[in-house]
């Protein structure tokens, strides 16, 4: 490479610069904060050091040796910040429960008595292994799959192996499959209806396409949260939809439309039906108008023409438009959150619960990257597929 | 040239692997008036490119008055530059486009008004000072573009297909402007275009470019009358190319064995050695139809193709395995397909071509 | 032929209709003079209108959202603007290639767990519950618009407008100002217009990084219709898409008037 070249990228470069530093700061470093927080858990090893060391020689069978006791108690007189005794309870507590009235009994004791404490005679639950063992986890390692494991329904037992955790604590596949299925049921619903429906306006010209297009781009150009009022409006039990259907006499009740899978389906399908359809649309118009003709020339019937060639060709704007809906509809959040009952809340609203309703924010860490690792396969795939196009047309 | 204004040293470009021009040696006088003529890819556009400054050279140096300007950027070149699609800028008015070089030398504000109605009134454009360029036709966006190059009265103009995108009979009447604007105001041209026939009519001399190279430099009638490569003679209006051996050389005179067994004298410059192969052209209307030349080269030939072109008719005739191209005027004595024609052409009006 | 044509027209009026109806229904709905959000309107008034101007939440969140709609427009137009500068080559090398996919990412990555991320980390900085924070998180959601508009453009004039001004004797910085800037306006009006809507829409990272102080109207929107839902709400999707469609009839008729203008 010469020196203009040379030169002329290093202006590019330093255009870039302000704009990369910008996100690099605050929206890279973010999603690195929310990765990290899927995994640190420092609070134990920060307030216990002394455990921590004894611990490390202990075999995590034996009975608990007089050292870590000793240790422990040494360790929990040294915490005079109430707060964060509190995170120490509560990471405790969340492998374990019973912490949560053993540990203050324990400090209260060991900040009241200034010699060595025999903690089996003051609460014999520190008699029973488990609790120790919750305590080692805890206390000798600064990072933790316990939550990348909890998002997939795992854990890891007595013994540190993975396992399943029990039926009735699961809740998270659950989450992940409807979230699933509900993103795959609006794709496909805007694959019904986008498909068709660029078709057709690549079928017509002049005012009519006009019209067509317009009918896509005016909803895509509102306001997302003003279409969901207005579905909002129009689903309630005594909304539009409801009192046409009873004045015509269908039906003589208000039909459930709103807080259930109906509402939240037929919500994100219109909101998301411009993503497909403009895909379809910009391949569609790309086909030379002659080949259907040319095809019809050459003996095929308009059936097969189109099966053979329009299909085809228009099936790559459709692939593309799905991966674009899906990805969208799976990080959905406004929408589920205002039309949608409990039961159709999506992987987001989870995210959002863990982060704003319970301040766990290790799982939710860990939920967003779940999420976010499916959004980016997701992308990356489409992509490589709009590459592909542009190198081959 | 004794006093080059313009002096290009073994200039060489290339992007990545691919060489564009090769080890260029160019000079260009003061007041001169050159084409670059050759096929796109030769190299022409990329050494006008290099003397704007919009390409750095990978090798050499470019010298304009005296300085080596191959660093220097572009807007402190002083040249004037006119684009084949004009470039002239879409969100001025004509005249604010023709008086942007003079706003960014900074004059006075009465003194580029007074200049810029001059200018437009040199192209005769002065009435469409506030239109915007497309509201222009071609023709006249090309007479703004030329104003807006020489307003500043630039040392160089360089002109890059200027008249390409303009229809026949326009791109006649510009040629003609262009060489009026030439010579009154004594401009020094860098004229690069594609077209032979543009080249002929306006040039001091042509450079005609091959693969980053100059394949030959003249005036325009040596180029026509004497090219010097098989290239330059097909590339510059239309020849026959003949093979053959040469038998002996008198003097300035070689005698050369056609592949049939015909010898045809042909005058040269060059010492050519017997036996050694050379490559004759002659232009179709140097041959003469049906009349023997005593001084010069008189062949049969059969016609195998004639047709009519207007002002001219051209013969395809074939003799012993050659078939030649003829140019003739009307007059001829009506010849049809088969006839057997005496061709002849003056041993001057044969000349050696490099393969 | 005709079932074709039929259906062809049956399938396309239904799917406008369910693309439009929706937005239609509700305008009515924002001159009702009842407290439901129902038809048959009983009588029709202003309330809501004054309501939606008058109201201290309302007002005060129409407020913060002008003010931290025009710092994102600001923000986003300046640093993608200059970074659409960067990227306009048409061959990129592999470095910018990567920065230009980079640019992107903000519009893919889903916003609840962007969210996340920024109440993380804008907690550490002090940047949560200010207004600089929602304009910073704005900003990282809007300014691909502003890339990619910018860059569109961008690449569409051509190279040699430029160069015939640097010939003309413009130093690199007054081509910029004079003649590149000048063709990339539309562009960047537009990016303008898109970053400042994104930032009027946007609910989720306001959620996140916002405090009381900065509630925002889409934020305030969102509550109400969560919590209790009022007929100002349709006066506010009136106003919105009411605006919506002047600025759309606005733009396509000043692209109608220049093509015709070029046209000429």
């Amino acid at each position: 490479m010469n020196a203009p070249r040379l030169s002329k990228q290093v202006i590019s470069l330093a255009l870039v610069a302000p704009l990369l530093l910008f996100l690099i700061v605050f929206f890279a470093l973010p999603l690195v904060t929310m990765m990290k927080s899927a995994v640190s858990d420092p609070v134990a090893a920060r307030t216990l050091p002394a455990t921590a060391r004894s611990v490390s020689s202990w075999n995590r069978t034996s009975p608990p040796t007089v050292e870590m006791q000793a240790a422990f108690v040494a360790d929990l007189r040294q915490i005079s910040d109430d707060q964060l005794f509190g995170d120490l309870v509560r990471r405790l507590n969340s492998a374990k429960s019973g912490f949560r009235t053993l540990m203050p009994k324990t400090r209260k004791a060991a900040l009241d008595t200034a010699g060595s404490i025999d903690l089996v005679a003051l609460d014999k639950r520190w008699g029973d292994i488990s609790y120790w063992q919750a305590v080692s986890v805890a206390a000798s390692s600064k990072i933790t799959d316990r939550n990348l494991l909890a998002a997939v329904d795992l854990q890891r037992d007595a013994s540190g192996a993975i396992a399943s955790v029990p039926a009735d604590a699961s809740a998270n596949k659950a989450i992940m499959l409807r979230t699933f299925v509900m993103a795959l049921t609006v794709t496909g619903a805007c694959v019904l209806i986008g498909f068709p429906f660029a078709m057709i306006a690549a079928s017509v010209d002049g005012w009519k396409r006009q019209l067509l297009l317009g009918a896509v781009l005016l909803p895509l150009w509102t306001s997302l949260l003003v279409r969901t009022a207005a579905w909002f409006i129009l689903l309630q039990d005594r909304g539009l939809i409801n009192s046409v259907l009873m004045q015509s006499g269908v039906t003589s009740s208000p039909i459930p439309l709103i807080f259930n899978r109906a509402g939240v389906i037929i919500a994100m399908t219109h909101v998301l039906l411009p993503f497909m359809v403009l895909p379809i649309f910009s391949v569609l118009i790309g086909i030379p108008k002659n080949l259907m003709p040319a095809a019809a020339s050459l003996g095929a019937h308009p059936v097969r023409a189109f099966l053979n060639v329009l299909l085809p060709l228009g099936l790559r704007g459709v692939v593309s438009g799905s991966l674009l809906v899906f990805m969208s509809a799976l990080g959905y959040y406004i929408t589920p959150a205002l039309i949608g009952g409990a039961k159709d809340q999506m992987i987001s609203s989870v995210i959002a619960y863990y982060a704003t309703g319970a301040a766990n924010w290790g799982m939710a860490g860990a939920l967003g990257l779940v999420l976010l690792a499916a959004t980016m396969i997701l992308y990356a795939i489409y992509l490589r597929l709009s590459s592909e196009r542009e190198t081959s047309p | 040239m004794n006093n080059p204004f313009i002096r290009l040293e073994e200039v060489s470009k290339s992007f990545g692997l691919l060489t564009v021009v090769e080890g260029l040696n160019l000079e260009i006088g003061k007041g001169e008036f050159i084409s670059l003529l050759g096929p796109s890819g030769s190299g022409k556009t990329t050494i006008l490119m290099m003397l704007a400054g919009f390409e750095n050279p990978t090798s050499g140096a470019i010298w304009a008055g005296g300085k080596r300007i191959d660093s220097l950027p572009p807007h402190r070149r002083n040249m004037g530059v006119v684009f084949q699609n004009y470039a002239l800028f879409p969100h001025m008015t004509v005249s604010q486009n023709v008086a942007f070089p003079l706003k960014m030398r900074s004059l006075p504000r009465a003194e580029v008004k007074e200049r810029v109605g001059k200018a437009l009134d040199m192209v005769q454009l002065g009435s469409l000072a506030e239109r915007r360029p497309s509201q222009l036709s071609g023709g006249q966006q090309q007479r703004v573009a030329l104003a807006r190059a020489l307003i500043f009265e630039p040392e160089v103009v360089l002109m890059d297909e200027p008249l390409g995108a303009l229809d026949k009979q326009l791109r006649e009447q510009m040629q003609l402007d262009i060489r009026d604007l030439h010579r009154r105001l004594k401009l020094t041209i860098v004229f690069v275009t594609h077209d032979q026939s543009e080249a002929l009519t306006m040039s001091d001399r042509i450079a005609i470019f091959n693969r980053g190279k100059i394949e030959q430099i003249g005036k325009p009638s040596d180029i026509y009358d004497h090219p010097s490569t098989q290239f330059v003679a097909e590339f510059i209006g239309e020849t026959n190319l003949v093979w053959g051996t040469v038998k002996s050389m008198e003097g300035g005179t070689a005698r050369v064995q056609l592949p049939a067994g015909q010898q045809v004298l042909v005058e040269t410059a060059t010492d050519l050695g017997p036996n050694s192969k050379v490559c004759l052209s002659i232009r179709p209307e140097r041959i003469k139809v049906g009349r023997r030349e005593a001084a010069g080269n008189n062949i049969t030939a059969a016609v195998s193709d004639i047709v009519y072109h207007g002002d001219h008719l051209r013969l395809i005739a074939r003799s012993d395995g050659q078939s030649l191209i003829i140019k003739t005027d009307r007059s001829q004595p009506t010849l049809s397909i088969g006839d057997e024609v005496q061709l002849s052409f003056l041993s001057s009006d044969c000349w050696v071509v490099r393969p | 032929m005709s079932v074709l044509r039929f259906s062809k027209l049956i399938f396309g009026s239904a799917t406008v209709f369910f693309l439009i109806a929706p937005l239609i229904a509700i305008l009515p709905l924002a001159f009702t003079d009842s407290v439901f959000l129902n038809y048959p309107i009983p009588a029709y008034s202003t309330r809501w209108f004054v309501e939606l101007f008058t109201a201290g939440v309302w007002q005060r969140s129409i407020i913060n959202s002008l003010i931290i709609g025009c710092g994102t427009t600001v923000l986003a137009t300046f640093l993608g603007t200059v970074g659409a500068l960067g990227l306009r080559d048409k061959q990129l090398s592999l470095v910018l290639t990567t920065i230009k996919t980079v640019f992107l990412l903000p519009m893919v990555v889903p916003a609840v767990v962007l969210g996340v991320g920024m109440q993380l980390m804008f907690a550490r900085y002090a940047l949560t519950n200010t207004y600089l924070g929602v304009i910073i998180a704005h900003t990282v959601v809007a300014v691909p618009f502003v890339v990619v508009n910018v860059l569109a453009v961008l690449q569409g004039i051509d190279r040699r407008l430029e160069q015939a001004a640097a010939s003309l004797g413009a130093a690199p910085v007054t081509v910029l100002k004079q003649v590149t800037l000048p063709l990339a306006l539309p562009g960047i009006v537009s990016g303008a217009v898109f970053a400042f809507a994104t930032s009027l829409d946007e609910v989720v990272l306001t959620l996140f990084v916002a405090g009381p102080n900065q509630r925002t109207l889409a934020r305030q929107m969102f509550s109400t219709i969560r919590e209790n839902i009022s007929p100002a709400i349709a006066a506010a999707a009136f106003v919105f898409i009411v605006g919506t469609v002047l600025i759309a009839i606005v733009v396509n008729f000043s692209r109608g008037t220049k093509r015709a203008k070029e046209v000429r």
